[in-house]
């Protein structure tokens, strides 16, 4: 035994250079239905083990399996069925139709299988093909709408930019929401690498968008504190564990092609604006160039009449409509996914080679990326009774230009916006003027030419990643095995962004150069038994450990004032400035899982975890820097404990108790240090205090406990289905940012007394109303509804501040009492019943007067649905998604500012004879009522864009999501040539709204993916997609 | 079994554990403290602050509301008194995050390591510019909790009258010119404006106690006089080497010098403009120049009126641009390398001359103090570079022709004032309330919120309602309304 654990040991410490590998025994065989059609999908895998494989389109499998194994063969609305392999090698099987049976096998947490019966808590898996039929260049994007209680968020933020997953609500007031992915066993960063503020910015994509959906075998996604407890201090978000296809499955060699090509148009229809008043102030046209100038945004002027208006360049143009500026400045975004992928299968060993390419324009010109995914999975058997697997993918992905988004400056969405509409916005191509200079339209240099914004800034990236894992099973005793799995994630992300010599705001222009490394090292060994006890009893469970070690490091050169015209270099500047950051943070952990059953209807599970974290340790401090968390989950079928009608085909309870959470994210933050910064002045070195959120020295884990009960339950043969859930959940001890004034000198504080409740319900309603042999429509509808409730922020329930928009007049905002994230913002100053109150000006114009800030919304909607349809008819199959988010509001910074410039329809109000308005005379307590002449509008409307309640709308929508339209060559054509699949598919996505509330906007289209959800201030339009997808295997 | 345990006890062992963590969880990147020299060095810098809040508060506001400076551009908002919220709020945006919580963190620091008095002193004396710059564009401000989030965990600070800053700011001057002896501080040549020069650093802090002093007339004449009596009898300023301000560099760049690269929007003031023209005033071509081609000759110099946009321009005097009137010389005065003031001596003989005006004191006669203040005035544009000299002689001729005139002391002394704090535009827009003069003449453009009259003071950060609205409130309520017309302390009616 001995000699066998050193051989072990010998192999983990060179685990990362493994490559080749093998298995004991190939089975391979045919799976069929009763009446001898093959079933495609069905799950196989060898019984107590995570070795699985499904078969093919033809019912084909191939697995590698140890001496003596049994395989299970499982598939929704068929009877399981349990085949010891003895000496065959070839196992041909039917599975009866039933649907008291519904052993699907499903990967949970740790990338454990298990029956989905023995599940006590609420686990959605999900295909491959849900997110590489309809593909983004973020694949996650392709799952919304799909899965009851997961709320994915793409906003507006380009091509290359993050995705906001938010599972069960947000649980943390401060710390990151979305959920930890799980790549083939191992955690991989998700960080989102720099995105848009109130001061503009740009979105600099995240970790998750690397995985080409090509790949993806399967999609689990753990919502609970139940399901995630194992992963312990990282699952307080969820868990979404990600399998990559193997070359398991299949016999022999094998070639897969995919490829595809999309289309994005921008949805032109979203924005309705005004088209008959022109560029102007006070009802009049630019009387001269330096006017045009001056109000380079202000569609105040006069009615259209076609006559010749002096523009921003100094020609006249006709004062006519020109046409939708969206539809003249972005171009139609492509992008190309091709992959190809080799898969063999042999003897002990098998494996699946892909390469993959993305090629993206985005509809913002001179935007777009290219990332390359290269993917190895293998086993292998490397002598009896020990397996071992690789995975590896290495990922190089190019960023051109991602677009500026939010405030003005560098942002060419803005101004396209925000153009009137008797200005065209291709006379302003090119950008630039002969010498390098900004062609400025306007003299508020920090609106952007968007030529110049596209084709003259610089916003690059080029990101090269590897994620790789390698795992070793060693079966000790028949019923006792040592896994071990080491993994790690690895990027390098190079930037240079570059404000142009000859930048309106920036004459003589900057760059920055910046080099980001992340590395993620996770190890985990696990001991385990699976016994069972009496014929009835059965027990298995683990202990484990666990590492997590992730480092990152970010380097900074920034150069001002170019010496040489057009020589973007850092070393062509005036003044440099560099700096350098760096982070250290583990987590250590000790885990174990029990579970006990009865007789294959009654389970219960035992889980606990202890996690250590670096972040909350220090030198001297004494409050704990560990956290237990410990979960139980049950569940029974009762229709196999009870006697049922006969409609009844399956009916399970399942409930749990959880305890997850974490420590503190960002290392570093217990106590306060100083820095030296900038360059010296007159050769004196400069120091000071560094950041700005005062320490908190005694700083504990905060954990977060969540109860779920559930209900699985079919009928009528497996041809209605329903699943529910209940869940509540408190976090205490959040870790929180809570607000400060500024004139502290700080601007916020951490405070480790938040508390977060969610209640919830998920439901799931599967029907195939038809099924004949040709035809079947199957029907499902998913729906979650979310309660999110600050319970505490701090000792005095402080508010704790999140961004706020531009406009600065409205603020995500975690309030007492309130839901999660409240916009909070100016409101109208009202009399008692309600009237609003005006200042009259000098003039006689009426001035909204500005009130209490006050809550106005939520900005994440709590209600969730989706209504997929699927067709099949012989060989077509229809897929249609229709979603639908209800009852959360966003603030439109679009429409704040089209208020203000006269573009919004509203402002038509009065143009021509005055606007009457009534109200209460804030001076004189008594109401009035006067009419604003049309010179005057600019001055009202100008004062309501100050007012936050009048642009915070409900975001409700039902959209029509996604139609695909499939249709694979039948076998009997494939017959006869080396062929063993073709699927063709034309997709289309974002179609249009059905219902929408607010306009000119997308409901969902803020500008970033962080907690603060709800503003919307001129990020990149959305696009409507349409395209193709075919796949071919040999 | 055995087999068992070994494995089992090998798992406890490998992982779990939290060795080593404190370690790691020490930044291996900054320091635990700096020295308080560095700090000091900052401090100065951020006294000067950046381009944020000299764009916006500086020029874009007080400059235009000085009539320094005019322009036709809407988002000028000082130029038509028009409210931007941001705008009005970036000096306190700036201030405390940099400068208030920089000194409130020397002041601990020199504290426990038992730094030499005069040390303390200097630090006082900067926190005293600091609060005095704030306090008097703001009026009730935080001040005793302000900058303390840290030192006493105070996160939301409450806002102290004014009437009760200005107190304690004469008294730190006093205490502080009473600890500085001469020879060099404990900073040494980290104190990058004045060398650590102790004995200069005292006449500083009476020459803002002079400034402060006077700052009270209006609301307490006596306290007012008192207190300008005690700094000349410290000693003040002697002479334009004694002049606060700060060298900038291309490193460390002047905020005034960062807008005017960027920004070409602001034109010389009609009146400040006429007022040199009509004064034959040798400034005039150093300060201005013609837009349309850098013109310096005098007849090319002309002034914009304030208060108009492009179209009242054009139906005004049929200038369909801006181009031919005159903005600050891009040559001389704009430079990100340009010199930063913060009191001049031209001030304190200014101040000089009304204090012998008024009370007797300095000697009792103002004309030589005014006749000082003026060439010092003129001669200190020397330091933005050799192109800015003024020679002796034409500074006699301008005396010569514009003399003294003591029926009208009081509005010449400041207007002169007014002229030699352009682009310190904070002590002109508070000396002009102190004093009423220049008598400018307000503008009165179509959708402006102060009723046609130059706003009294600028508002409070946004953020303030959401983040700190017990304290916002009480301080709106003790002071009035938090608008551009409600008056400070002791700019009394």
């Amino acid at each position: 035994m001995n000699k066998k654990l050193h051989y072990y040991l010998m192999i983990v410490s060179f685990l990362c250079f493994q490559f080749t590998m093998a298995q004991n025994r190939t089975v391979t065989g045919t799976v069929s239905d009763n009446t001898g059609s093959p079933l495609p999908g069905v799950n196989v895998v060898e019984k107590g083990t995570s070795n699985g494989t499904s078969t093919d389109f033809d019912g084909n499998y191939s697995i590698n399996v140890a001496d003596g194994a049994t395989l299970v063969f499982s598939s929704l609305g068929y009877a399981t069925r349990e085949v010891a392999v003895g000496t065959q090698t070839t196992v041909n099987v039917s599975l009866a139709e039933d649907a008291s049976q519904l052993d699907e096998v499903v990967v949970t947490a740790l990338g454990i299988r298990k029956e989905t019966k023995a599940l006590g808590y609420s686990l959605t898996e999900v295909g491959g093909e849900e997110l590489s039929t309809i593909k983004t260049p973020n694949a996650i994007n392709s799952l919304q709408g799909k899965i009851a209680g997961v709320n994915i968020t793409q906003n507006s933020t380009g091509a290359a930019g993050s995705s906001r997953v938010i599972i069960r609500g947000s649980s943390s007031l401060s710390g990151n929401n979305q959920p930890l992915y799980v790549v083939d066993g191992i955690p991989i960063g998700n960080e989102n690498n720099g995105s848009a503020s109130l001061w503009g910015g740009s979105d600099g994509g995240d970790g998750i968008s690397s995985i080409n959906p090509d790949d993806i075998e399967s999609l689990s996604v753990l919502k609970g504190g139940a399901a995630s407890a194992l992963y312990g201090s990282r699952a307080a978000g969820g868990v979404i564990i990600v399998t990559t296809k193997s070359g398991q499955g299949r016999d022999g060699f094998g070639v897969e092609l995919s490829s595809s090509v999309t289309f994005d148009k921008v949805d032109t229809s979203l924005q309705d604006f005004q088209t008959e008043y022109g560029q102007g102030i006070r009802g009049r046209k630019p009387v001269n160039l330096v006017e045009a100038r001056d109000n380079g945004l202000s569609s105040w002027g006069a009615r259209l009449d076609g006559t010749p208006v002096v523009q921003w360049d100094g020609v006249e143009r006709p004062y006519s409509y020109v046409g939708s500026n969206l539809d003249h400045f972005y171009r139609t975004g492509t992008t190309f996914i091709n992959t190809v992928a080799l898969t063999n299968s042999t003897g002990n060993s098998n494996y699946r080679l892909s390469a993959s390419d993305l090629s993206n324009e985005d509809v913002m010109p001179n935007a777009g990326l290219n990332r390359k995914t290269f993917s190895l999975n293998a086993s292998t058997v490397l002598a009896e009774k020990l397996t071992t697997s690789v995975n590896a993918k290495y990922i190089i992905e190019k960023v051109n230009n991602r677009p500026r988004l939010s405030d003005a400056p560098g942002n060419g969405n803005f101004t396209v916006a925000n153009l009137s509409p008797n200005v065209d916005v291709r006379f302003m191509e090119p950008g630039a003027n002969e010498d390098g200079t900004e062609r400025t339209y306007s003299t508020n240099t920090f609106s952007q030419n968007p030529y110049f914004a596209a084709y003259n800034f610089r916003n690059e990236d080029v990101k090269n990643r590897i994620i790789a894992s390698t795992s070793l099973r060693y079966d000790i005793l028949d019923w006792l095995y040592l896994s071990g799995r080491i993994g790690i994630d690895h990027s390098t992300i190079r930037r240079v962004a570059v404000e142009p010599f000859g930048t309106a705001y920036k004459p003589l222009g900057g760059i920055n150069e910046e080099e980001r490394r992340y590395n993620q090292v996770d190890a985990d060994l696990i001991l385990g038994v699976e016994r069972d006890v009496t014929d009835k009893f059965s027990v298995s469970g683990f202990v484990g450990t666990n590492s997590n070690h992730i480092k990152e490091e970010q380097l900074n050169l920034g150069g001002n004032d170019f010496i040489v015209p057009g020589l973007e270099d850092i070393g062509n500047t005036v003044s440099q400035s560099r700096s350098r950051t760096y982070g250290e943070r583990k987590i250590g952990s000790l885990y174990g899982s029990l579970e006990l059953s009865w007789d294959d209807w009654a389970y219960i599970t035992f889980t606990g975890r202890n996690d250590w974290f670096s972040t909350l340790s220090f030198p001297g401090k004494t409050t704990p820097n560990d956290d237990f968390y410990p979960s139980v989950n049950a569940s029974l079928i009762l229709s196999d404990a009870l006697n049922m009608p006969e409609f009844v085909s399956f009916l399970k309870l399942r409930g749990g108790y959880s305890e997850v959470a974490g420590g503190a994210q960002n290392p570093y933050s217990l106590s306060l240090i100083y820095e030296i910064f900038g360059n010296p002045i007159q050769g004196q070195p400069l120091g000071r205090v560094s950041g700005g959120t005062v320490p908190n020295s005694n700083l504990v884990p905060f954990s977060k406990s969540e109860t779920e009960i559930g209900l699985d339950a079919r009928f009528f043969n497996n041809r209605l289905s329903l699943d529910l859930a209940y869940y509540q959940n408190e976090t205490t001890n959040d870790i929180v940012n809570v607000a400060t004034s500024i004139y502290s000198g700080y601007n916020g504080a951490s405070a480790n007394l938040g508390k977060v409740e969610n209640k919830g319900i998920e439901f799931l309603i599967n029907a195939t109303p038809i099924r004949t042999e040709d035809f079947s429509w199957n029907t499902t509808f998913n729906g979650a509804h979310n309660k999110g409730k600050v319970l505490a922020t701090d000792d005095v329930d402080s508010d704790v501040s999140l961004d706020e928009p531009r406009t600065q007049n409205v603020r995500i905002t975690h309030i007492v009492g309130e839901a999660y994230g409240t916009i909070v913002g100016v409101s109208y100053d009202r009399d008692p019943s309600g009237n609003i109150r005006y200042e009259i000006d000098a003039e006689g114009v009426p001035r909204a007067v500005e009130g209490e800030r006050k809550v106005l919304g939520e900005g994440v909607p709590p209600l969730t649905l989706g209504w997929t349809n699927s067709f099949a008819y012989k060989n077509f199959n229809l897929n249609v998604l229709i979603d639908g988010k209800f009852g959360g509001q966003i603030f439109s910074g679009t429409n704040t500012v089209v208020y203000g410039n006269g573009l919004h329809k509203a402002t038509l109000e009065g143009r021509e004879s005055g606007l009457t308005v009534s109200g209460i005379d804030a001076a004189t307590d008594q109401p009035f009522t006067t009419t604003v002449a049309p010179e005057n509008l600019s001055t009202y409307y100008g004062e309501i864009n100050d007012i936050a309640e009048h642009f915070v709308e409900d975001s409700d929508y039902i959209k029509l999501r996604q139609v695909s339209l499939g249709y694979s060559l039948p076998s009997s054509i494939l017959k006869n040539v080396f062929l063993s699949s073709v699927d063709f598919s034309i997709i289309a996505s974002n179609l249009f709204y059905i219902k929408r509330s607010i306009d000119n906007i997308d409901p969902e289209s803020a500008y970033n993916v962080g907690n603060s959800q709800g503003l919307e201030y001129f990020g990149v339009p959305s696009s409507r997609s349409y395209g193709m997808n075919i796949n071919v295997k040999f | 079994m055995k087999k068992v345990i070994y494995i089992l006890s090998f798992v406890l062992f490998l992982g779990a554990c939290d060795q080593g963590f404190e370690e790691l969880n020490v930044n291996p990147t900054k320091p635990v403290q700096v020295d308080v020299a560095n700090k000091l060095t900052a401090l100065q810098k951020f006294i000067s602050s950046e381009r944020y809040d000299n764009w916006r508060a500086n020029l874009i506001y007080q400059s235009t509301m000085m009539q320094h400076f005019a322009t036709t551009a809407g988002y000028w908002s000082g130029d038509k008194y028009t409210w931007n919220k941001g705008y009005a709020s970036s000096l306190l945006d700036r201030y405390y995050e940099n400068a208030i919580k920089t000194v409130e963190d020397m002041l601990v620091q020199l504290e426990e390591e038992g730094a030499p008095e005069e040390m303390k002193a200097i630090t006082r004396i900067l926190r005293v510019y600091a609060y005095s710059r704030l306090t008097d564009l703001y009026g009730d401000i935080p001040y005793s909790e302000a900058g303390q989030a840290v030192i006493s965990g105070i996160f939301l600070p409450k806002y102290d009258a004014q009437s009760e800053i200005y107190p304690d700011l004469l008294k730190e001057l006093e205490e502080s010119a009473a600890a500085l002896a001469s020879g060099t501080s404990g900073f040494g040549a980290a104190d990058v404006i004045y060398g650590g020069d102790q004995a200069k650093w005292k006449r500083l802090a009476n020459s803002l106690m002079l400034r402060l002093g006077f700052r009270l007339i209006k609301v307490d004449a006596a306290g007012s006089q008192a207190w300008v009596t005690k700094a000349i009898s410290g000693g003040v300023m002697e002479s334009n080497a004694d002049i606060f301000y700060l060298q900038h560099d291309t490193d460390n760049r002047n905020g005034n010098g960062e807008v005017f690269l960027a920004d070409g929007e602001m034109r010389m003031s009609k009146t400040f403009i006429d007022f040199m023209q009509n004064a034959s005033d040798p400034r005039l071509p150093i300060l201005s120049a013609r837009r349309l081609d850098g013109s310096t000759a005098t007849a090319d110099l002309i002034g914009l009126p304030n208060g108009l946009d492009s179209e009242m321009l054009m139906t005004m005097t049929g200038e369909e641009n801006t181009d031919n009137y005159a903005e600050p010389n891009r040559s001389i005065i704009t430079g990100v390398e340009a010199p930063m003031f913060f009191q001049t001596y031209a001030e304190v003989e200014f101040m000089l001359a009304e204090a012998a005006e008024r009370w007797g004191l300095a000697g009792g006669n103002p004309e030589p103090h005014y006749n000082e203040g003026v060439r010092a005035a003129m001669k200190m544009l020397e330091i933005y570079g050799p192109a800015a000299a003024i020679a002796d002689a034409d500074i006699d001729t301008y005396l010569a022709n514009n003399p003294f005139d003591s029926a009208n002391a009081i509005e010449q002394i400041n207007t002169q004032y007014w002229a030699a704090t352009f682009l310190n535009e904070y002590e002109t827009f508070a000396n002009w309330r102190r004093s009423g003069f220049p008598a400018l003449v307000p503008v009165n453009y179509p959708g402006n919120v102060t009723g046609g009259t130059i706003p009294r003071r600028l508002t409070y950060s946004e953020s303030e309602q959401s983040n700190n609205p017990d304290n916002y409130a009480a301080a709106v309520a003790a002071q009035g309304p938090d608008e551009l017309t409600t008056r400070v302390w002791w700019d009394v009616p």
